[in-house]
């Protein structure tokens, strides 16, 4: 299959699944007590038949599920996922809004988690049974047992409380108003203790990975052809065992980004970080269910995409493999 | 352990000492004329009788005025009005408008505003105003700068009633026959007061900047006012020490570090911010389900509860027990009046089993549900996990029902409860205040925050009624005294404490709390110290 | 049975989870008997540190003995891990079992749901789920059980695609044996040892899942459990730093163990990857 037309096939089958996902959360939605007009009259502090008929009316509620249903499909497919009760703006606009400091948080922590696992991984690749080895290994266990929340705390306490060197909370120091580079420094500077945080969980499962994979791979053909052809160490480390070692850790990086987004909301919630994840919780705490449909259906397809650029990655990565199965 | 105690010390040293650098303030002078306060959470908009929440009154206060302003004696002073009469008889009041004050987009403050504020939009949207402007036959703008307000009858909570907290005067020409909880204006309001709304970035902050052409020419003393949103209470705490944000206003510290609060030398703590507020905390039982209809049942109930110990060790001494539906420290309080049920197992014991109410299987005599307050581990949640304890002791079990908020107001409104927690606050008088809550007229199917309970006393509707427009006011102390006999001695609810909240500000600040209504009233005073 | 005893014990690493997770297990069953007054019992004055008179790790917010906390949540972390656990495998067997054995539309059908729990995000289905059938220890189960299992589903799915055409499955298919026979009593006993291996790191997974809906507040009100601990502490936690220590480290000795078992029983039962 041609590169082009595979991606083609996966964007429809994006589509295909963001579809089934609107319908689930739609009717997931609705499974909560009392109807959503009932909802609203709650956050107003104020109920009476006349005001929950117009919010019924002003919603749509008082339409059959079928043709609300509808409606919101057609909605959806034009892009606009609906108002938010609690906020009264439109979704996307609030998740839009959000959306950039949840990908700037996971991707750093992302990129550290990758080269940290890489680097562990092959550290203890090169004496397997070593104390270097060993240390590892313990240590990604450990990571592995916390819950990321505690350890977020742990973090705050030692790196923050008690040692003052990083900022605790937000995403940039409060009515410091910082502009251009300040401003990034800033940015950079709060996104340390969440970011490694988010990454410490993941490296662990990466250096477990790049291990076994390095220590796979040494042993195959190629790479002992390699070495018999007199390439040093170092390089037949980096140019043969590495790259072929990479393609698990790509699958598994394109396996995890929902987790990513999902686990983000206890590490968004500790560091008090303007996120995806804190606005997903909002979001439940409030009942505010156009927003929660909205994250949903924003995620999806997200990750979706994220999953195919991991498969054309894997495809470059290893041009033997070819996409599409 | 070096750990804790190097916890301790390092905030109160961190503003002269080791300020870590990310705490360290720019120190240009724009910064220093910003004030910077919290949000727990952001508000929905800014529609200030819509949803009169606390953190709307710390926003708006700035923003929309009231008529009057009151003194720590509960005195009126005059704001947008610059005097007032009232007639011998209490039927007719009269309020002559400062000609010189304009709402922030321009157009003249007259009155008309008046008259929509208080004759349509306020009674319409804000439940406190819907009963003390019932007392209202006509609102008539005698002329542009004069408001005359014709009595059904003397309601001598009538001035307080015009609290800023409860009345803030909303634009006319701006929402004058649209839909109230629609008009784009909820998200940039306009008002006249000292601040005017600037930008509003969601899920961070709402900036307020200053009304160069505020009426009063020496204020506001600062440039603008950032509300920073801080959702959880480790970070609120950690932005007051630090210094970044200057005011710590009632919930956004928890109690359980305020002796910390309090020894910090760059923080001002003060407890009388919210005095004219006069909040007490409370559980309400409904009264339509047995046993909670018994009197017996609402009386060991509280004699099962060490209210002392609640104070101490769950608020952490900030407030008293509450032995009256009226603060102690307001007027009307009678201590003579009251029934007081202190702690007193033995009793509760009794009472339960005079009801019939005997142990069974494992001593439990009754089990019901207590709802919630969402307030994230807060001394909500603390009050409700001692309290399961404390019942338990008596044969009572209590299962805990968590809630968020639209599932709280839900099912309180709808009367789907056996026992809740809440607070109520007395704005001044307990007829705008407190009555709403045992008015068998206030039993509202769908509303919360109304008579929830199902209370249901012809002589205590009565007496509100007589109390609220008794013209002397021994007279009114009267009704208001019998009215505190038959509800303590009916538990007519179960009064757990008088909150005082805590009011924390950074002491380069000045003229901060000016009068009993605190941050509501706005901080158009502020100045640095 | 015997190789595999002999294997799992004899590395140390997971005879050493073991004998911790025998000795919290203890601790969890002894609990209402050494503490008969509950965890909710208030003992002191609040946030009491460590070593004070009586109290071995201090108290929390309320004054409450942290220690009988701890002992009391070890009840509510073992239960929640191995009953929504034992849901998730028991969904997650039945259905990638009959997606594995039959293939075809069934087979798709499970796949394209399994795809869907890899898309959204779990956790925040997890909250809503929880929060919409009211916050509850069942809740907190079935919500797990609901979100987990498409990961057992997926592992049975594919032994029962490798294992459906080996010889022994067709033998007992001319032997006349009915399908749900030969699911159970031939190909299911042949595909335990990766069951096996993934429950016993969904257990910790779920200990975890737990203790991060119950710091949230999602949890049972009415139970004390190591994630709500860490919660209704979060205020206090820069002024008592052992009331959020404390139950953290009993989630992560108690999740450490379990996987220490899951290394060992994958070593023993895993030949292939045995390194």
């Amino acid at each position: 299959m041609s590169r082009l037309s595979y991606i083609g096939a996966r964007l429809v089958k994006t589509v295909l699944i963001t579809i089934a996902v609107i319908l689930l959360s739609f009717f997931l939605i609705r499974l909560a007590p009392g109807d959503t007009a009932t909802v609203m009259a709650g956050q107003a502090g104020f109920a009476d038949e006349a005001f929950m008929k117009s919010l019924r009316a002003e919603y749509g509620l008082d339409q059959p599920v079928p043709v609300q249903l509808w409606k919101y499909v057609q909605a959806v497919a034009q892009g606009d996922l609906g108002n938010s009760f609690v906020r009264r703006q439109p979704v996307l606009d609030v998740i839009l809004e959000r959306l950039p400091n949840t990908v700037l948080l996971n991707a750093f922590a992302l990129l550290v988690a990758i080269a940290g696992g890489v680097l562990l991984g092959m550290i203890a690749a090169r004496r397997p049974g070593s104390v270097g080895d060993a240390s590892v290994t313990v240590l990604s266990m450990l990571f592995y047992a916390m819950p990321q929340f505690w350890l977020g705390m742990m973090a705050m306490l030692v790196f923050s409380v008690w040692l003052s060197w990083l900022p605790p909370f937000g995403i940039e120091t409060m009515g410091a108003d910082y502009t251009g580079l300040a401003r990034i420094g800033d940015i950079a500077v709060h996104m340390i203790l969440p970011g490694v945080t988010l990454a410490l969980y993941f490296m662990a499962s990466y250096a477990r990975l790049t291990r076994t994979a390095m220590i796979e791979v040494a042993d195959q053909d190629f790479v002992k052809t390699a070495r018999a052809k007199g390439i040093s160490e170092g390089q037949v480390a980096r140019r043969h065992i590495l790259r072929n070692a990479l393609i698990p850790l790509i699958t598994f990086a394109g396996l995890q980004a929902a987790i990513l987004v999902g686990g983000s909301v206890l590490v968004e919630n500790v560091f008090s970080w303007p996120g995806i994840g804190t606005l997903a919780y909002e979001a439940v705490t409030t009942r505010d269910n156009p927003l929660l449909l909205g994250i949903f259906i924003v995620t999806a397809i997200l990750v979706s995409l994220f999953n195919l650029v991991t498969d054309i990655a894997y495809s470059i990565a290893d041009p033997r493999v070819e996409l599409g199965r | 352990m070096d750990f804790d105690r190097r916890a301790m010390l390092g905030a109160a040293a961190a503003g002269m000492l080791a300020r870590p650098a990310w705490a360290q303030k720019p120190g240009t002078t724009a910064r220093m004329r910003t004030i910077n306060a919290m949000m727990t959470d952001e508000p929905a908009h800014l529609n200030y009788p819509l949803f009169n929440t606390r953190i709307m009154q710390e926003i708006c206060g700035n923003i929309n005025e009231s008529l009057l302003l009151f003194d720590w004696q509960f005195k009126p002073k005059p704001n947008l009005a610059r005097g007032h009469e009232m007639s011998p008889d209490g039927m007719r009041y009269t309020f002559h408008l400062r000609p010189d004050v304009a709402w922030h987009d321009g157009a003249p403050f007259t009155a008309r505003d008046v008259a929509f504020s208080c004759g349509v939009m306020l009674p319409q949207l804000n439940p406190r105003s819907r009963g003390a402007f019932s007392h209202v036959r006509e609102i008539k703008a005698v002329d542009r700068y004069t408001v005359r307000f014709e009595m059904k009858e003397p309601f001598n909570a009538f001035l307080l009633s015009l609290m800023a907290s409860s009345a803030p005067m909303m634009p006319a020409h701006i929402y004058e026959g649209t839909n109230f909880r629609t008009n784009p204006y909820n998200f940039k309001p306009v008002g006249t007061g000292p601040f005017k709304f600037n930008r509003w970035a969601r899920g961070q902050y709402i900036h307020l900047t200053r009304n160069e052409k505020y009426w009063r020419p020496d204020q506001p003393g600062m440039d603008g006012i950032y509300y920073r949103v801080c959702p959880t209470p480790e970070q609120r705490l950690v932005a007051m020490e630090s210094g970044a944000v200057d005011l710590a206003m009632a919930d956004d510290i928890d109690t359980v570090v305020n002796k910390r609060m309090v020894a910090n030398p760059n923080v001002v703590a003060r407890s009388d911010a919210f005095n004219g507020t006069g909040e007490i905390c409370v559980m309400e039982m409904n009264h339509r389900r047995w046993p909670f209809s018994d009197r017996r049942f609402r009386a060991a109930y509280m004699h099962a509860i060490n209210r002392e110990f609640l104070v101490k060790a769950i608020n952490f001494g900030l407030g008293k027990v509450a032995h009256s539906p009226i603060p102690s420290d307001l007027p009307y309080y009678d201590d003579k009046a009251l029934t007081k049920y202190h702690y007193d197992p033995a009793r509760a014991r009794a009472l339960l089993d005079e009801m019939g109410l005997k142990p069974g299987k494992g001593g439990v005599r009754h089990r019901f549900g207590i709802m919630m307050i969402p307030d994230g581990g807060g001394y909500w949640t603390r009050m409700a996990h001692y309290i399961k304890q404390a019942l338990s002791e008596v044969g009572l079990e209590a299962s805990l029902e968590s809630t968020d908020w639209p599932t709280f107001s839900r099912r309180s409104g709808n009367w789907e409860f056996d026992v809740d927690c809440n607070s109520y606050g007395q704005y001044g008088d307990p007829a705008i205040g407190t009555a709403r809550f045992f008015l068998s007229s206030n039993i509202r199917k769908g509303v919360p925050q109304t008579n929830i309970q199902g209370y249901n006393n012809p002589e205590v509707d009565s007496l509100f009624a007589k109390a609220a427009v008794a013209v002397d006011a021994a007279e009114a102390q009267a009704h208001y005294s019998r009215l505190q006999q038959v509800l303590t001695h009916d538990v007519a609810m179960l009064w757990m404490f008088e909150r005082k909240p805590m009011f924390f500000y950074n002491k380069r600040l000045k003229n901060v709390i000016m009068g009993p209504n605190g941050p509501a009233d706005g901080f158009g005073s502020v100045r640095l110290a | 049975m015997k190789d595999f005893l002999r294997v799992f014990l004899s590395r140390p690493i997971p005879l050493i989870g073991l004998v911790i997770f025998a000795a919290i297990v203890a601790v969890a069953l002894l609990a209402p008997f050494v503490f008969a007054r509950g965890p909710f019992t208030i003992v002191g004055m609040p946030l009491l540190p460590p070593g004070a008179p009586g109290l071995l790790v201090g108290s929390d917010v309320l004054g409450r003995d942290m220690a009988v906390g701890l002992a009391y949540g070890a009840r509510i972390s073992l239960l929640v891990g191995i009953t929504s656990t034992l849901c998730a495998v028991g969904i997650g067997v039945l259905l990638g079992a009959v997606a594995g054995y039959y293939g075809g539309w069934l087979d798709d059908l499970l796949m394209r749901v399994t795809e869907f729990f890899q898309i959204i995000p779990s956790f925040v289905l997890l909250m809503v789920l929880v929060a919409f059938l009211q916050p509850s220890l069942s809740s907190t189960v079935i919500g797990i059980a609901l979100v987990t299992w498409p990961q057992v589903a997926r592992v049975v799915r594919g032994e029962f695609l490798s294992l459906r055409g080996r010889e022994f499955v067709q033998a007992a298919r001319t032997l006349g044996m009915g399908d749900a026979r030969i699911i159970f009593t031939q190909v299911l006993p042949n595909a335990l040892p990766p069951i096996i291996v993934v429950s016993s790191m969904m257990v910790g997974t779920a200990i975890l899942t737990e203790s991060a809906l119950s710091f949230l507040g999602l949890g049972d009100p009415n139970l004390l459990s190591w994630g709500s601990m860490i919660g209704g502490s979060r205020s206090a936690m820069w002024v008592a730093w052992w009331t959020t220590v404390m139950p953290g480290l009993a989630i992560m000795i108690t999740v450490l163990a379990l996987n220490f078992i899951g290394d060992g029983l994958n070593d023993a039962l895993n030949p292939r990857r045995r390194r």
